[in-house]
């Protein structure tokens, strides 16, 4: 079999979680099954996953948990391919802002069908939950053809498809040039039905700017709306703190602090995670949960060995979306498990040495996710 | 105020020969550098080699000519390398009659046994002293960002900041290298000190072909390994342990990765973007065709580089921003006592 045509059947096994998903039904196969065969054909057709291994010592052909592979760190893909398939064959490639030192980590993907349908079925059960009706969305970012790369971009653009009004000619994107439109959002807002709810898309760092620049003008919503706000700052805007901000944005557009949905992804993965704020009335902010089809497991940063639950550590993120690439990617954010899901702790700083060399973070700021 | 300068010249002697006798009695402060600064005892003493206990008159009248005169100095010592107090107190000594000295809480021991040695009542150890009840003169800063960015935050007006912050060094092997053996001569460079100086390299530049970076990178394996049973390296930090193992796991995937018990060295293939690696005797080979590829691999880091060592210096600093110090291979722990170890714009 060609790698195209394992890579095809991978995703089609992929697909069957999001199908089932979908349906309410078991999953169709248990997750390590397809983990370990992921790891397998990413060993075979990644030429640096199989350097990993090997450095590793990991035979993948004798794994039979998704434990036992390694995962990939992020920063592997801001200095090579972490692809199954050659470059001429990538049907999109997202990319991470850059770094002081130049370097911007790039996700290939040969097709997006299983991003896309994982994205939306996802998306709709903890964004979009109890909506029978489309709603208008605004997104507070650029539109994907200002923004091609941008795999959060890709991603508002899908629930913009899926769960918005079909064939709108109102106005969507609210950021054009990197400059955001505080009038043109304030007038869309002003000018949305009132009987039907809305959804605004936006990172946290456009929210901050919305919020300092919006002044006087009304970012009222209609009752029953919701905010999606996914991502850190990364010396993009002032800091505010998680709460301060969604007190803050639930202030502006007069909704409930339950309607503020956090989000968590990477550009290096083809799955995402959420809280589950919208859906379930006794879970908190800041705790996300995993589709069954990908997991968030904190590892010892050191050993790279999964820590006991409840302890804090690294985000090994295993994702059966990730076909073409690292189904496991190995995240620089600190998580703990807790009873329904896990906790986001923020990023791990890197080492300041006992010395007078420099560190690792100071070299390396101003990286964003996606 | 103002001193001659075979005055200030003397007092930088005098400074040196205090450095003399704490070398000599070394073996007495070993057991708590090792505690304090994590090195093995054979890691002190190694260090302890980098301590300068002597230069020749032309260095100590460049350093005392390159230090504008002031009306005292206070010295902030961070946890820098433990040998860093001679020059940083020489430093001061040559600038003013009055010095005190802060020594970093969690590694007092060189500071605390110059001063002893010295007995000079002109250097005063001031541990609790705070920047902003220094009311003229100026401070010397020694760390990390952060803590500059304190210092300047908090000091009265007038008072003047010279800061000496966080950096690295690089390696330059020239195309009239013999591999092996800069290989051999670069290893103790990166062994000093378990590379938590800012002079220690953690990049080196092979000018040649993808070839001669594999061949360098191996023989920098083999020589680092040797380094390991004759100086074993120290305990790492919990953090500094996560930042190496992620760094492994990177290079393996994209380059080429040889794993010592406590090193690594990595290879880059042609084209990709630096991965400078953490402190802990861990060293990224990149291999450029000549000196131009070399600065222009070395542009994105610039202003950190601190320091070059190569086989041939004076080629190598063309390749380098000019502030950097530029050594010999195995002498890049050891400039001359001609200034501050960090010549970037203060």
């Amino acid at each position: 079999m060609t790698a195209a045509r394992e890579s095809d059947a991978l995703h089609e096994r992929a697909r069957a979680f999001v199908r089932a998903f979908e349906r309410g039904a078991s999953m169709p196969e248990p997750f390590d099954a397809l983990a370990t065969d992921l790891a397998r054909f990413q060993a075979r057709y990644v030429p640096g996953y199989a350097r990993l291994c090997a450095a590793r010592g990991v035979d993948t052909a004798r794994i039979a948990r998704a434990c036992d592979a390694p995962a990939v760190p992020t920063d592997a893909f801001k200095l090579g391919r972490v692809s199954a398939f050659a470059p001429s064959e990538a049907a999109v490639v997202f990319r991470t802002s850059g770094t002081t030192i130049g370097a911007r980590g790039e996700h290939a993907m040969r097709r997006t069908g299983t991003y896309d349908a994982a994205a939306v079925a996802f998306g709709r059960r903890m964004l979009a939950a109890g909506w029978r009706e489309r709603v208008p969305v605004l997104v507070v970012g650029p539109s994907p053809e200002e923004a091609a790369d941008s795999s959060l971009t890709h991603m508002c653009a899908l629930f913009v498809r899926a769960f918005g009004l079909p064939a709108s000619t109102e106005r969507t994107y609210f950021v054009r040039a990197g400059a955001l439109d505080v009038d043109g959002l304030s007038v869309r807002i002003a000018a949305l039905p009132r009987a039907s709810p809305a959804l605004v898309l936006a990172t946290s760092f456009a929210l901050v700017h919305l919020l300092d620049a919006s002044g006087a003008r009304s970012l009222t919503l209609p009752a029953g709306s919701r905010v999606m706000q996914t991502g850190g700052f990364k010396g993009k805007a002032r800091e505010v703190a998680a709460d301060e901000l969604r007190r803050a944005a639930a202030g502006a557009f007069g909704v409930h602090e339950r309607a503020i949905v956090g989000e968590y992804g990477m550009t290096e993965l083809s799955s995402q995670f959420w809280e589950a704020v919208a859906v379930d009335a006794s879970s908190p902010h800041g705790v996300y949960v995993e589709p069954p089809w990908a997991r968030v497991v904190p590892v010892d940063p050191d050993t790279l060995a999964p820590v006991p639950h409840g302890e804090v550590g690294i985000a090994r993120i295993e994702d059966l979306a990730n076909v073409d690439g690292a189904f496991a990617v190995l995240a620089q954010d600190r998580v703990r498990r807790v009873a329904r899901g896990f906790e986001l702790l923020g990023r791990a700083s890197g080492a300041a040495p006992r010395g007078c060399s420099i560190a690792l973070d100071e070299m390396l700021s101003g990286e964003a996710a996606r | 105020m103002s001193r001659s300068a075979e005055r200030r010249v003397a007092d930088v002697r005098r400074l040196l020969a205090a450095s003399r006798s704490v070398y000599e009695q070394r073996a007495r402060w070993v057991p708590e550098l090792a505690l304090a600064t994590g090195l093995t005892p054979q890691g002190v003493e190694l260090g302890f080699e980098s301590l300068e206990r002597d230069a020749d008159e032309d260095e100590v009248r460049a350093l005392v000519a390159r230090v504008p005169e002031a009306e005292g100095v206070h010295v902030v010592l961070s946890a820098n390398v433990f040998v860093a107090p001679l020059r940083a107190i020489a430093l001061a000594r040559a600038a003013a009659e009055r010095v005190t000295v802060r020594p970093s809480r969690r590694d007092p021991v060189v500071a605390r046994a110059l001063v002893d040695a010295l007995r000079d009542d002109a250097v005063v150890l001031v541990p609790g002293r705070d920047v902003a009840a220094v009311d003229r003169g100026e401070i010397h800063v020694y760390g990390r960002d952060e803590t500059i960015a304190a210092v300047r935050s908090a000091v009265r007006p007038g008072v003047v900041v010279r800061a000496h912050g966080a950096g690295l060094g690089v390696a330059v092997v020239t195309r009239a290298a013999d591999v092996a053996g800069a290989a051999a001569s670069l290893a103790p460079d990166v062994a000093a000190f378990d590379q938590r100086g800012c002079l220690s390299p953690r990049v080196a530049f092979v000018e040649g072909d993808e070839d001669r970076a594999v061949a360098f990178a191996g023989a920098l394996h083999a020589e680092l390994r040797a380094w390991e049973a004759r100086v074993p390296r120290g305990e790492l930090t919990a953090q500094e342990r996560a930042d190496a193992a992620r760094w492994c796991d990177t290079l393996a995937f994209v380059g080429r990765l040889w794993r010592g018990a406590a090193h690594a060295v990595a290879s880059l293939p042609p084209g990709a973007s630096l991965a400078v690696p953490p402190a802990g005797r861990h060293v990224l080979v990149v291999g450029e065709p000549d000196l131009a590829a070399v600065a222009a691999r070395v542009a994105p880091i610039a202003r950190f580089v601190v320091a070059v060592g190569s086989d041939d210096p004076g080629r190598a600093s063309a390749a380098v921003p000019s502030h950097a110090r530029a050594s010999v291979l195995g002498r890049m722990q050891r400039p001359p006592l001609d200034g501050p170890v960090d010549r970037r714009s203060v």
